[in-house]
C-alpha cells in the first residue's frame, strides 16, 4: 500500500524542549493507523504539524502524494478531515447550522449535511443547539464536520477522550467502518493500547517525540511477546506433548504458555492435546499492556 | 474580492445567527440619543442657536467615553464563539489565519458603520427636532463621522486581536473599559502626551471648539478648521496598527 502520509526527520522544538524529534512516519493508504504514545509524547503536536497548525523547525512532510508547503497547504487539506483534541463547535447554533458553516467554508453543497449526519447517526438531534449536546454527541458532530466533502484522509486526535463506555464503543464502530465503506485512510491517536488494538491495523508508537515502533499491529503483537495461557487437566504432560510436536511452549510459575498466535498453529496445538486425551479447561490470550511494551521497547517504565 | 473570500464572509454571517450583534451599536446609540435629549432640553435659546456646533463639540467626548467599550464588546461577541467552541484549530485547516482575521474585521466594521450611520442620522434629526438656528454644514458632519468611524476601526483591530488571542474575554473587555477612561483622561493631558493614547483620538480632530467666559458664564461655540494632515497621519497609523495586529494573530500557533 502506498503511503498517504510520509514525514522525514520531522522536528519541532518549543524553546529547548524537542517535542517531535526526527519523526519518520509512514501511513499506508486505506489503513487505520493507530498513533500510540503516553500523554505528552508528541502525538497532538505531530498531528498539528501535519495540518500546518504549527510550523516544523526541520524535516519534510508529504500528504496524499504531495509535498506540503505554505502555498498548497489548504488545497491539500481540502481532501483531509480532522478532529483535534476537543470537538470544535458553535454552541449557540444547531448541529445543522454548524455543518452549514463548514459546507460554506469548504464550498461543498449543503446536501452533504444529511449524508454525514446519517453516517454519525445524528439526524434526530440536528436541530438541537450544540451547547445542549452531550460530549459524545459533540464528538460525533466533530466527526461529521471532518467527513464533510468526503475526505481521503482523516486525522483524529484522541477522539474517544472523555466519552462514556457506550460512546467509546459507538465512536470505535464508526471509525472502523470508514476505510471499508468510504475508502478513507484514518490516523487515530491514543494513549490506550486496548483502543488502538480494537481499531487499527497499523501502529506507530511515539515516546518523547521519537518514533520507537512502526509496523502492522500483528507485528507489534509478535514484537511485544503476546502469548496464549493454556489451562489443562495435566499441564506437565501437555508441555511434553507440545514439545514433542515442536510447538513452542513453556511452563512458567506453574502456568503453561503457548508461544504461538497464528490460528493454524493454535488449532494444531489444541487438536494434538485433545487427541492425546488431555482435557483443555481454558485458553486466554495474554497481551502486554502499553506500559509493558514501552518497558520492552525502551527499557524504561512510563506512567500512562 | 475573490469568491473564496466572499464565502468566508458568508460563513461569518452564518456564525452570527442568534448573537443579536446589531443590538450592540443600537444600545450605544440609544444611550447617546438619551444623552442628547437631556443635554438639549437643558440648553437655552443661545445654545440652541448654535446647536450643531454644540453637538460637534460634545459628541466626540461622548464617543471617547463610550465607543472604546462598544468596539471591545463587538470584537468580543465576534471572537468569543471561536474561543469557547475551540474552533480555531478546525477553521485554520480550511481558511488562512489572515483571511479569518480579515473576515471578522470586516464583519465588525459593518456594526461600527451601523453606529456611525445612526449617529449621522441623529445629528440632523436633533437639528430638526430642536430647531437649531443655523443650517447643518455637511462637510463638518462628514468629517465628524469619518473621525468616529476611523478611530473605532483602529480600536477594533486592537480589540479583535486581544479577543482572538485571549482564552477568556475578561482581558479584552477590561482593556476596552480602561481605554474609555484613558481616552477621557487624555483630553486633559498636554497634547504631545495625549497623542500617545489612541482612545482619545475621537476628540483629537474636533469640528467645533468652545469658549467659556468665567465672569458672564456664557459658553460660545465656534467652528475650527479640520486638521486634514493630522487626520491623514492618523489614518496611516491606523492602517499600520491593523497590519501589525493581523500579523500578530496570524503568527499565533493554535
Amino acid at each position: 500500500m502506498r503511503p498517504v502520509i510520509t514525514t522525514e526527520a520531522l522536528t519541532k522544538q518549543y524553546g529547548n524542549k524537542t517535542v517531535v524529534n526526527q519523526l519518520d512516519l509512514s501511513v499506508p493508504a486505506g489503513s487505520i493507523y493507530g498513533f500510540l504514545g503516553p500523554n505528552g509524547a508528541g502525538k497532538s503536536t505531530t498531528i498539528k504539524l501535519l495540518l500546518g497548525l504549527v510550523k516544523a523547525d526541520s524535516g519534510s512532510m508529504r500528504l496524499l502524494d504531495r509535498e506540503i508547503t505554505d502555498k498548497n497547504r489548504l488545497s491539500i487539506l481540502s481532501q483531509i478531515g480532522s478532529l483535534i483534541e476537543a470537538p470544535a463547535y458553535y454552541g449557540h447554533l444547531s448541529g445543522q447550522e454548524n455543518l452549514q458553516i463548514i459546507c460554506t467554508l469548504k464550498d461543498v453543497p449543503e446536501t452533504e449535511i444529511s449524508r454525514v449526519l446519517r453516517i454519525v447517526r445524528m439526524e434526530e438531534q440536528k436541530d438541537k443547539k450544540v451547547r445542549q449536546y452531550s460530549l459524545g454527541m459533540k464528538q460525533r458532530l466533530g466527526l461529521a464536520a471532518a467527513l464533510i466533502g468526503n475526505p481521503r484522509l482523516l486525522l483524529l486526535d484522541e477522539p474517544t477522550n472523555g466519552l462514556d463506555p457506550a460512546g467509546i464503543q459507538e465512536m470505535r464502530e464508526l471509525i472502523c467502518s470508514l476505510p471499508k465503506q468510504y475508502g478513507m485512510t484514518v490516523l487515530i491517536s491514543s494513549h490506550l493500547l486496548s483502543e488502538i488494538d480494537q481499531m487499527a491495523d497499523h501502529v506507530g508508537i511515539i515516546d518523547k517525540g521519537q518514533l520507537i515502533f512502526q509496523d502492522t499491529l500483528s507485528c507489534l503483537h509478535e514484537h511485544s511477546g503476546t502469548r496464549l495461557l493454556l489451562r489443562t487437566d495435566n499441564d506437565k504432560a501437555a508441555l511434553q506433548l507440545l514439545k514433542r510436536s515442536r510447538i513452542p511452549a513453556e511452563l512458567k510459575d506453574g502456568k503453561l504458555y503457548l508461544r504461538v498466535l497464528e490460528d493454524k498453529a493454535v488449532i494444531h496445538a489444541v487438536s494434538a492435546l485433545v487427541n492425546a486425551g488431555i482435557g483443555i479447561l481454558r485458553i486466554n490470550e495474554l497481551q502486554m499492556s502499553l506500559e509493558d511494551i514501552f518497558l520492552h521497547l525502551t527499557g524504561r517504565q512510563v506512567s500512562l | 474580492m475573490s469568491s473564496s473570500f466572499i464565502r468566508q464572509l458568508r460563513a461569518e454571517h452564518q456564525k452570527g445567527r442568534r448573537r443579536h450583534l446589531l443590538l450592540i451599536p443600537f444600545i450605544f446609540l440609544l444611550f447617546q440619543i438619551l444623552w442628547a435629549f437631556w443635554q438639549l432640553n437643558y440648553a437655552d435659546q443661545e445654545e440652541l442657536s448654535s446647536g450643531y456646533l454644540l453637538l460637534f463639540h460634545h459628541l466626540p467626548m461622548m464617543n471617547t467615553l463610550l465607543l472604546p467599550m462598544m468596539t471591545a464588546v463587538t470584537a468580543s461577541r465576534l471572537c468569543d464563539m471561536e474561543i469557547k467552541g475551540d474552533t480555531l484549530k478546525l477553521l485554520y485547516t480550511i481558511q488562512e489565519q489572515t483571511s479569518l482575521y480579515d473576515c471578522k474585521y470586516l464583519t465588525g466594521l459593518s456594526y461600527l458603520a451601523a453606529f456611525t450611520i445612526g449617529q449621522g442620522l441623529l445629528i440632523p434629526g436633533l437639528g430638526m427636532s430642536y430647531h437649531f438656528g443655523e443650517p447643518l454644514k455637511w462637510p463638518m458632519l462628514l468629517e465628524h463621522l469619518a473621525v468616529t468611524f476611523s478611530v473605532s476601526a483602529a480600536l477594533l483591530a486592537i480589540q479583535q486581536t486581544l479577543s482572538l488571542l485571549s482564552a477568556s474575554q475578561i482581558l479584552p473587555l477590561a482593556a476596552g473599559l480602561v481605554g474609555c477612561f484613558l481616552g477621557l483622561f487624555s483630553l486633559f493631558f498636554p497634547a504631545p502626551i495625549a497623542r500617545l493614547f489612541i482612545w482619545g483620538y475621537y476628540a483629537a480632530f474636533p469640528a467645533a471648539a468652545m469658549d467659556w467666559e468665567r465672569d458672564t458664564r456664557i459658553v460660545h461655540y465656534y467652528e475650527v478648521s479640520f486638521p486634514a494632515a493630522g487626520f491623514l497621519l492618523f489614518l496611516a497609523a491606523a492602517i499600520a496598527i491593523y497590519l501589525l495586529c493581523r500579523t500578530i494573530t496570524a503568527r499565533k500557533e493554535v
